[in-house]
């Protein structure tokens, strides 16, 4: 019975998964991912002796540990992954700013000396009609 | 010497509208016209007073610290093709008069001089510094220094993008300068207390501690062994 709860488990992540990219609130890429973990829930949960087997053939006296040992892994490779994003979001934000920052410092300037020209051509034409 | 007109003063700051000006008045009567103060989102009238002193402010949309902003100055002086920077506190500490002593040791085999004063600082952390230096195999007496001259090549190294994201100016800017093989010495200079006595980076024991955790990792990681040329092209935009 928990085995065919697990595997529906697997079905609706891997149908979220489609919903949420249909809709955009999920990149492509990171959804790849995400499918996977609905496939692995499925497996999981339709075949469950798959893990006893591979259990047994690996020497680990209480097959369901490897199945959490996997899960635990997987998450903490993601959440590393997720950081080394982030870095790259950082880095890359960190950029813009420091060259928005420049570029409006040289606009600023090319407004100021446009205004002084503008206002000294106004001063020669005002000498002009005196 | 080279031509002061040849060099941009880049003077990152935040928060120091009480002493801003007289700094930036300072290094102009030294005889350095181009001056940029990186007004790393203060909460006063930093900005204001630098540009009254004559500077060009450059006016970040978010604080970026002490490294993001000088790494901006450091990007101004590779767009407007500057051959040396020198960067400088706007806390005053820092005398104009040895801009000239920095830059004279600019040669071909220096491509960076810090302005050392490793006196000062309390015994906690003369301590510290003891620590990182055997951590990160930096041979150099004032690690925390942020009065130093760039010479065209460092400057167009610190401003690429594998410099981007270092939180401080220090350790991680002295072992990247050691990684691309450039030329790093010292020069002594005296260094004045603080105006205002309050460290923007040391501001809390929270923040000692974070800086302490986060250097030794930075060190440990990122010691060089031995030093490498790296001719690859940079982009810096």
């Amino acid at each position: 019975m928990i085995g065919y709860f697990t595997g529906a488990i697997g079905i609706i992540v891997a149908l979220s998964i489609v919903f949420l990219i249909r809709k955009d609130r999920l990149h492509t890429s990171n959804g790849l991912g995400w499918i996977f973990v609905g496939a692995a829930f499925a497996l999981l949960g339709f075949t469950p002796s798959l893990f006893d087997e591979l259990g047994a053939y690996l020497g680990i006296k209480y097959p369901p540990t490897l199945a959490f040992t996997l899960a635990t892994g997987a998450i903490v490779l993601k959440l590393l992954s997720t950081d080394m994003q982030h870095s790259r979001i950082l880095m890359r934000q960190q950029r813009l700013v420091q060259r928005l920052a420049i570029l409006e410092t040289e606009i600023r300037r090319i407004k100021t000396s446009s205004s002084l020209k503008g206002l000294s051509q106004n001063t020669d034409q005002a000498g002009k009609e005196d | 010497m080279p031509s002061k007109n040849k060099v941009l003063i880049i003077i990152p700051a935040l928060n120091e509208s009480a002493v801003v000006g007289k700094v930036v008045r300072n290094v102009i009567a030294a005889g350095y016209s181009h001056v940029v103060v990186v007004d790393d989102y203060s909460d006063d009238r930093t900005a204001e007073e630098a540009r009254e002193a004559g500077a060009t402010v450059i006016s970040p949309i978010e604080r970026l610290g002490a490294w993001g902003a000088s790494q901006v100055g450091l990007r101004y002086a590779v767009r407007k093709g500057f051959r040396l920077a020198v960067t400088i506190d706007a806390d005053g500490q820092h005398s104009a008069e040895d801009i000239d002593v920095l830059l004279k040791d600019i040669s071909d085999r220096v491509n960076v001089v810090i302005g050392a004063d490793p006196s000062r600082g309390s015994l906690a952390r003369k301590v510290a510094w003891m620590l990182l230096r055997h951590l990160s195999g930096l041979d150099l007496s004032d690690i925390t220094s942020g009065f130093r001259a760039y010479d065209r090549l460092a400057i167009r190294r610190l401003a690429a993008w594998p410099a981007t994201l270092v939180e401080y100016q220090d350790i991680g800017i002295l072992l990247a300068l050691q990684k691309y093989g450039l030329g790093i010495s010292e020069v002594p200079v005296r260094m004045a207390p603080r105006e205002d006595g309050i460290s923007r980076v040391f501001s809390s024991w929270t923040a000692v501690f974070y800086y302490m955790a986060h250097t030794c990792l930075l060190s440990v990681s990122k010691r060089v062994r031995k030093r490498t040329g790296n001719t690859a092209q940079l982009e810096t935009n």
